[in-house]
């Protein structure tokens, strides 16, 4: 078959675990002499009947090996090559004819689902092409391998961040393939002592469906999975998590779905224990807290330590159901694993050092105090909307500043917000549908102040935060971040968007100029 | 385009002449009788039982008795398009028939208003046959049916026959310009005028019963930013279609089509109530009813059916149970034939466990107007009915 039609490719991406097999921790590689270098393959395979797999594929000494974990230095550098070998074309489409002159992937492309790029999610890095563009960077399923290369900044907040494709017409269907993993800025036992000689954890939620068509009603059948294993019990048995009975672990949590919402908890028969929350988005928390639920939405991810249950003691890896909105997308509960105490369980590598007391500051450039009691020097009201034709779509989404005309993104338009160098913004974004959105900013954290007017008694650093549904009568819900552009390396124009990726490919997403 | 004419013409059209002749007598003999009903395409999901539509009768205060549920010998699909009309009653002149769509089926039912026998299900052309998930939407002339296929994205034309009967014509497979499928219909003699849903409108030249494009298809002005068009009405001596917009807002569009070919819209917006994916002329065409579907409000605009210019009128509170009871509303019908209409009956989508029907009561104050809903609405729907489209007979007499 060539390049026409849904393209079968039975060697594209290497096998993933079964649901049942002990969960491991995903491939690593590490910078070496402050650089780390990497070539990904986008690669996809067509299942008969079963989900479309796409995979992020590196050549690991032991043969192909699939998304793996980069841990990097703060001031190390990434040099990534990806080449796209996508090949799946969503039914009843045609590839794009191919362009007799040689594609300059720094000046946009096709929306074809061939086509892709990388949203390094979270990073505090530059947005220009080969760093953190996204919405004009445009690799096709043609092109040489293309180049990602920047530097982590010195001050950039240790934690947990993550990569995925983020090109408009393809982006969720890659990334429901599973073409996500995860990136860390070391250091975290640095600001959290208390995380030092733990065994490291690392846990990427992703999500599956069946169908791929966005036009379809209802879509295919909700699936998570954890580290690539189906999470779909009882209709699989659970991916298993062995711990040593009674021995803390410190968990690095990624909610890599394109839309779902999680709120996990770790269950010991029938009830939540608490779990130590030390960062959040990448960032750790201002104060460690102990919690029973930790919330994460789409993109959002979160690293707290764990105590494994005692030998026989039924535990489980819990997500609870989310409440999306009158109008949003089924969110059920699923038990996402087994935690299996057992003296023999193989941990995984642990974190450098030594367990210590709990720190109260940690990350030396940590600003949220600051932040949090600065005086902003302007106020900025947005608001998400969506406009169907029906029940069932289609549905435009936008995310528009008050004032200005609802209007799907369009890449080569004018920004919606510009500001300049030195501004510290308040932003009050609304939600005017009735269903949740999640608001992620590109290249920097924000402080997220409060919900519906109140504020949140321990505000901290995030990139992406749940704005909850109307309830179709009162005042449209709302949040209220702090944006800090004070640091000079913010100038650049960027995007904001919601990070139901779908909604982001539909027009939910906006550029900010920020001046120097 | 492509045209799929799958029957001549030739064969049909003096048949469909003498039909309409012997069906304005049955007609106007069901309008003398006091006949006056609420019909709903209940669109339920289920295989089985079938669908049904269910006929309310009319009390003289408005209100809806129990209904009466009749099977349409197929299943719908519980949604779609707000835009698509997926039940109609026939114009006066012909038999009193209610049409209704299948949209799981992907056919047609035919039901005698006064026995509820059913006549039926007629099909269209073999790709027809594709799940319409977007429901099948209809428009009707004095001698044709039109339904809109959200699966293949054809325009049927079917012939009216005596008994509530179809004759399958053939198809126009009908694109947008920007992709969208037939939405909104409407007709005003000879021509059609169709919403894409996808910022296009397009008109169609219906004299020799299969649609031909008037080429005319256009971007609406609204497009530009917001607006979309779902729906479209057609003022009583053609001069006028009004369309109503998918959008954050309420919005609706007025083009001219008195040369017999869409001019470019003027874009009137009404406030800020969510929606606007259906429009509905008053019997006067002196107000126009549109739905704010997605907020579950009702906006009524005053308008100049001499000039086409619209005036900005009043909107409802959302109607009691939305988001609680109902997500949606769908396209407005009026108590009566004439006038502003009397009453207003909106229907209320919920696929949970039943829809229900709002009834709403306009008053005019001259230079404005209030939208009210009544004490004892909603009323609810049959079981499982998932509600979008409803009909009044006798039906506006355009």
């Amino acid at each position: 078959m060539g390049l026409g039609g849904a393209l079968a490719q039975t060697s594209g991406c290497p096998a993933r675990p079964s649901s049942n097999s002990v969960v491991k921790n995903p491939p690593e590689l590490t910078a070496r002499n402050g650089v780390l270098k990497v070539d990904l393959t986008l690669r996809s395979r067509e299942m008969l009947e079963q989900a479309l797999k796409v995979c992020y594929v590196y050549e690991a000494s032991s043969g192909p090996a699939e998304a793996p974990t980069l841990r990097l230095d703060p001031g190390d550098q990434i040099e990534l090559a990806l080449t796209d070998r996508f090949t799946y074309f969503r039914h009843h489409t045609q590839p794009p004819a191919p362009s007799p002159a040689p594609h300059d992937p720094c000046a946009g492309g096709t929306t074809a689902t061939t086509s892709t790029n990388i949203d390094f999610h979270g990073l505090h890095i530059p947005p220009d092409c080969h760093q953190g563009e996204v919405s004009v960077t445009t690799i096709e399923n043609t092109d040489p391998a293309f180049a990602y290369k920047f530097q982590i900044s010195k001050d950039h907040p240790p934690g947990m961040y993550w990569y995925h494709p983020f090109r408009q017409g393809s982006a969720t269907l890659q990334l429901n393939g599973g073409a996500s993993g995860v990136l860390i800025v070391s250091g975290m036992e640095k600001a959290k002592p208390e995380v030092a000689g733990l065994p490291e954890r690392i846990l990427i939620v992703r999500q599956q469906f069946d169908d791929d068509d966005p036009e379809a009603w209802p879509p295919g059948e909700y699936r998570l999975s954890l580290n690539f294993q189906p999470a779909f019990y009882p209709h699989l048995p659970s991916p298993v998590i062995q711990m040593k009975p009674g021995v803390k672990e410190f968990w690095r949590v990624a909610n890599a779905t394109a839309q779902a919402f999680l709120a996990l908890q770790v269950v010991f028969g029938k009830t939540a224990q608490p779990v130590r929350l030390v960062a959040l988005d990448g960032v750790p928390v201002r104060k460690s807290v102990d919690l029973r639920m930790i919330e994460l939405p789409p993109g959002g991810r979160a690293e707290f330590i764990v105590t494994g249950p005692a030998v026989g003691q039924g535990a489980r890896l819990m997500q609870t159901e989310v409440e999306t909105g009158r109008t949003g997308s089924e969110n059920p509960p699923q038990e996402l694993a087994k935690i299996v105490a057992t003296a023999d369980a193989q941990e995984p590598p642990a974190l450098d050092g030594a367990p210590s007391r709990p720190a109260e500051s940690g990350w030396a450039g940590r600003a949220d105090v600051m932040l949090a009691e600065g005086r902003a020097t302007a106020v900025r009201k947005l608001y998400f909307a969506e406009a169907t034709n029906g029940t069932n779509g289609p549905t435009r989404f936008f995310l528009t500043v008050e004032g200005q005309t609802p209007k799907v993104f369009n890449p080569s338009g004018p920004p919606a917000v510009v500001t300049k160098v030195g501004a510290l913004e308040d932003w009050i974004v609304a939600n005017h549908s009735g269903e949740v959105h999640t608001f992620h900013m590109h290249r920097m954290h924000f402080l997220f102040l409060e919900v519906n007017g109140k504020k949140l008694a321990n505000p901290e650093l995030r990139d992406t935060v749940t704005v909850p549904a109307w309830e179709g009568i009162g005042p449209y819900p709302t949040v209220k971040l702090r944006m800090d552009f004070r640091d000079p390396r913010t100038a650049g124009t960027f995007v904001f968007h919601c990070q139901i990726l779908h909604h982001a490919e539909a027009g939910m997403m906006a550029k900010i100029q920020v001046n120097p | 385009m492509q045209r799929n004419d799958t029957l001549k013409l030739s064969a049909i059209l003096p048949a469909a002449a003498a039909v309409a002749m012997l069906g304005i007598a049955a007609w106007a003999a069901g309008a003398r009788d006091g006949v006056h009903f609420l019909v709903t395409n209940d669109d339920a999901a289920t295989v089985f039982p079938p669908s049904t539509v269910s006929f309310y009768a009319i009390a003289a205060d408005g209100s809806l008795a129990s209904p009466t549920r009749v099977s349409t010998g197929g299943n719908g699909i519980a949604g779609g398009y707000f835009g698509a009309a997926r039940v109609l009653v026939a114009p006066s002149g012909l038999d009193a028939c209610v049409y209704a769509s299948n949209a799981q089926s992907e056919n047609i039912a035919g039901i005698d208003a006064r026995t509820h026998k059913l006549a039926g299900p007629f099909r269209g052309s073999v790709p027809d046959h594709k799940l319409a998930r977007n429901g099948i939407g209809l428009a009707v002339s004095s001698s044709h049916l039109y339904a809109s296929f959200s699966g293949s994205g054809n325009i049927g034309a079917f012939q009216i026959q005596p008994g509530c009967t179809l004759q399958f014509m053939g198809d126009l497979h009908a694109q947008g310009l920007n992709g969208g499928l037939a939405e909104g219909m409407a007709i005003h003699g000879n021509m059609m005028v169709v919403a894409y849903g996808d910022g296009s409108i397009e008109s169609f030249d219906i004299s020799g019963g299969m649609p031909v494009s008037n080429g005319d298809a256009q971007h609406s002005t609204g497009s530009r930013n917001d607006y979309f068009p779902d729906a479209v009405d057609i003022t009583r001596d053609g001069r006028y279609a009004i369309f109503g917009s998918g959008s954050t807002a309420a919005a609706v569009e007025v083009s001219d089509i008195s040369s017999g070919k869409l001019t470019p819209t003027a874009v009137y917006t009404l406030g800020t109530a969510w929606n606007s994916g259906s429009v509905r002329l008053s019997p006067d065409e002196s107000v126009l009813y549109v739905s704010n579907n997605s907020g579950g409000r009702v906006t009524a605009a005053f308008f100049d059916k001499t000039t086409g210019q619209v005036r900005q009128g009043c909107t409802s509170s959302p109607l009691k149970g939305f988001y609680a009871e109902f997500t949606y509303i769908g396209a407005v019908a009026t108590e009566l034939a004439t006038g502003m209409g009397g009453l207003l009956y909106v229907p209320e989508f919920s696929t949970e466990k039943t829809s229900y029907i709002g009834v709403l009561r306009f008053l005019s104050t001259g230079t404005g107007c209030t939208l009210t809903e009544t004490t004892h609405s909603p009323f609810a729907g049959s079981p499982a009915s998932a509600l979008l489209s409803i009909g009044v007979y006798p039906p506006r007499p355009f």
